[in-house]
């Protein structure tokens, strides 16, 4: 009896070895380079993004072949996205993708590429915002900005980027909240946006805290009010813009990756296996902290549905912004 | 703390053995990368950028910035030589440089942009070290007004680019402007010109239209030409294959030129090196006593616009280095290495790391001269190429041009855009359209409309905002001056023939 009952499982033991071994030699594990697709050209935040994952992931030794960042700009995210579509089956291609993936295809009727044809694989990281003015401006919270704004309509201006980004859609949102009205002018680079603003040719600018950081610094700028939902602990004694009684929703700016349509389920798995791992390193955590990003760690059926909602979200957003939207 | 001691700091660290070698490493890939069509100076850096992660910050900005403006010196070999432009700065050189290499004296050529390109090049460091803080500050300046007012000084350069005719000038740069326009608009995300092609989105890149306008349509019209026996004189001897001291003497207002135009052009973070070259071949034709002579193979069209452009290296460095602000491609790339090496980049960079911006500095003044030293002997040995006949010499313009265009996207689609432009650019030759006109148009074409939208958006659709601003102002009055310049030159010519006759 005993030793039936030990051999039971014993069996079972050996046969499900056996079937695991076999999963384990149909495990997926790149034989290649992987092209890593981003939709900026080279020095863009994407392609910084992934540049730097791409070496982290090396670092810790948890991919064993080399990653290639392949610079697919043009038309928002429209040209990576395609690009990404037409390699289909291909296993060792995957993408960084960001907001823009989500609101790109749905003001731009060429962009027939959509989040919902690729693969998704993981969300890393929550990108925060802040408002921030010139270090001598007038505005010293919210209130005073929107209260100049009102005694003023049309004639305060905000730099940011294309009228899709989220700089302009938080633009949309707070002037609908309040009641008022300011100028929204786009810069293609960074570093116009923010030289408009210390130059003083514009009053407000939505920035990256991490962008924005040396130059507070250094007293150039002041920063008004997070875009978050919690106050930075970088900038502790700056209050959320809701604590200001603005109550906007918050648009996440997101990064992560994603792979080709109908990507196989091993694939994903060995992908999902690799951030995992990476997501509890040292040199990530410093990663995040150094760059003031929020872990947005997210995968599987959750990561689809903030895809959903997100894509949910911006289209009210747009249409109330008055951009057309496209599907 | 002043700046001959700080230069001092600085040296010593630049010339330890282990940052002069980086350095050297840095300005020998340069220029190679400047050499290649297509693969730039960013894409490489960028591919570089891990290995740069063990190594000593000091130094691996030291090998970066190499690249950065050792590419700066490359760029122009291919448009002296085969027409081809290196790298986006080095479209001007085409004009008058390739005329040079027609003319057997390509070794000049490439011999006076070399040191135009040291000399430039090292008063840009001279302005980065000296006036880096109070010129970011005057750049601040610079708001959309001030750039549209630029962009239109730019483009009243057309005035020098045309040929016999300033109807068929402006022809060509309105198609440039047009061209300029295709893909998506910044301002309301929609798309303008692009047939529902999603690889029109981006926009037409400018690497395949001008190699194809130079380099595939100056092939196709030379083999229609009988065979296209001999295009090229070799000039025998080393002596003819470098620029003679009549040759220096000449080029010693575009020296000056080329360098304070690319300096502070850099330093402008919405302009650019290509703009910068531009503007300074635009100025020496205008300050030269013969000016009808620019396009055929005058040396001064070779040195103020390679000079301009290596100028233009030290000035992009300006507002990164001050300010943290990235001015281009490039600038930014150098950026995100710095943030990932653990620096802050911003206003206080210089202050808390003296021994990083020295030590750049005094290895910017290094790296020049391993540029000119390593430059100048093998202007010889590239001269040698035109010795190929033309059955080997065309197909490898072909290939290198095909090659080269596909490297910058990777993209078949591109290649094709090149063979359009090709095509357009024979069609051009043939009816004697100056294709530079068209590429001034397409340069300048979508920052000067950004710039004028900017400028109403500003003004609440006020256009007093372009005149009642004292920078834009007295920019857009020299660009009426430059367009009132032929009306002038044929009025005095009316009056001389007047005169004649009445004699």
């Amino acid at each position: 009896m005993k030793y039936r009952a030990m051999g039971l499982p014993m069996i079972i033991a050996v046969l499900l070895s056996f079937t695991f071994n076999r999963a384990w030699s149909q495990e997926f594990k790149p034989s290649k380079q992987i092209e890593t697709v981003v939709h900026t050209g080279p020095g863009g935040g994407s392609d910084l993004f992934a540049r730097a994952i791409a070496e982290l992931l090396q670092k810790e030794k948890l991919i064993s072949q080399r990653m290639q960042v392949v610079n697919k700009s043009g038309g928002g995210s429209a040209v990576a996205m395609s690009y990404l579509a037409e390699k289909k089956g291909e296993t060792h291609t995957i993408g960084f993708f960001t907001g823009v993936w989500v609101t790109n295809p749905l003001t731009t009727a060429e962009a027939t590429v959509t989040m919902k044809d690729l693969t998704p694989i993981v969300r890393l990281v929550l990108e925060p915002a802040v408002i921030a003015v010139k270090a001598d401006s007038p505005y010293k919270t919210m209130k005073d900005f929107i209260e100049a704004a009102k005694k003023s309509p049309n004639q305060l201006r905000q730099s940011g980027g294309s009228v899709t980004s989220r700089d302009n859609l938080m633009r949309m949102l707070i002037q609908k909240a309040t009641g008022t009205q300011w100028t929204f002018i786009s810069f293609p680079s960074g570093g116009e946006r923010l030289s408009n603003l210390l130059g003083g040719h514009v009053q407000l600018m939505v920035i990256e805290p991490q962008e924005a950081g040396e130059q507070i610094r250094a007293g150039n700028l002041r920063v008004i009010a997070s875009l978050t939902e919690k106050r930075l602990a970088s900038l502790a004694n700056v209050p959320t813009i809701k604590e200001q009684g603005i109550d906007v929703p918050l648009i996440p700016q997101a990064r992560g990756v994603v792979a080709p349509p109908a990507a196989p389920r091993e694939e994903v798995q060995y992908w999902e296996g690799v951030f995992d791992r990476f997501a509890k390193t040292a040199s990530w955590k410093q990663y995040v902290e150094q760059n003031q990003f929020e872990d947005g760690y997210l995968k599987g059926p959750a990561l689809s549905k903030f895809f959903d909602d997100l894509t949910v979200q911006m289209r009210d957003v747009l249409k109330e912004a008055g951009a057309k939207v496209v599907r | 703390m002043d700046a001959l001691s700080n230069l001092l700091l600085g040296f010593s660290v630049a010339l330890t053995p282990v940052n002069l070698f980086w350095c050297l490493v840095g300005v020998i890939l340069g220029t190679m990368v400047g050499v290649l069509p297509g693969l730039g100076p960013a894409a490489t850096i960028a591919m570089l950028l891990p290995l740069t992660l063990k190594m000593d910050h000091t130094t691996a900005i030291i090998a970066l910035a190499g690249i950065f403006y050792g590419a700066r010196y490359g760029g122009s070999t291919t448009s002296i030589l085969l027409n081809i432009p290196g790298e986006s700065s080095s479209v001007v050189t085409c004009l008058d440089g390739y005329q040079m290499a027609r003319k057997g004296r390509a070794g000049a050529a490439l011999g006076i942009s070399a040191i135009a390109s040291f000399i430039a090049g090292t008063v840009g460091v001279l302005g980065l070290m000296l006036i880096a803080p109070p010129l970011a500050r005057f750049a601040l300046r610079f708001a959309p007004p001030e750039y549209f007012a630029l962009m239109v000084l730019g483009l009243a350069m057309v005035v020098f680019l045309a040929g016999e005719s300033m109807v068929k000038a402006l022809l060509a740069m309105l198609i440039g402007l047009w061209i300029a326009t295709i893909g998506t608009d910044l301002f309301t995300a929609e798309s303008r010109f692009t047939f529902g092609q999603t690889k029109l989105l981006g926009g037409v890149d400018f690497i395949a239209a001008t190699v194809g306008i130079f380099a595939i349509g100056e092939v196709l019209v030379n083999l229609e030409s009988q065979g296209g026996a001999e295009i090229f004189k070799i000039a025998k001897g080393l002596r003819n294959l470098l620029p003679t001291l009549q040759d220096l003497k000449d080029c010693r207002f575009a020296f000056l030129n080329g360098s304070i135009v690319g300096f502070f052009v850099g330093a402008l973070p919405g302009a650019g090196a290509t703009v910068a070259s531009f503007m300074s071949y635009g100025i020496e034709k205008a300050f030269s006593r013969h000016p009808e002579k620019f396009g055929t193979g005058v040396i001064e069209g070779v040195a103020a616009p390679e000079g301009a452009n290596n100028a233009d290296a030290g000035g992009a460095l300006v507002p990164l280095l001050t300010l943290g602000i990235p001015g281009g491609n490039t600038t930014a790339i150098l950026l995100g290495g710095l943030i990932l090496w653990g620096y802050k980049p911003g206003p206080l960079l210089i202050q808390e790391h003296p021994e990083l911006f020295w030590g750049l500095v005094a290895s910017m003044y290094i790296g020049n001269v391993l540029l000119l030293v390593l430059n100048l002997p093998l202007v010889p040995l590239f001269a040698q190429i035109l010795r190929l006949p033309y059955y080997v010499l065309y197909p490898l313009i072909v290939g290198i041009s095909i090659v080269g265009v596909y490297s910058v996207n990777n993209s078949l689609f591109d290649v094709w855009m090149m063979g359009f432009f090709g095509l357009l650019g024979y069609l051009m030759r043939k009816l004697d359209f100056p294709a530079a006109a068209l590429i001034l148009g397409m340069v300048l074409g979508d920052s000067l409309e950004r710039a004028l939208r900017q400028s109403l958006m500003m003004s609440q659709g006020d256009l007093m905002i372009l005149v009642n601003r004292p920078i834009s102002a007295t920019l857009l009055l020299i660009a009426a001056m430059i367009l009132c310049l032929p009306a002038a030159r044929k009025v005095r010519s009316w009056r001389v023939e007047a005169i004649e006759r009445e004699s």
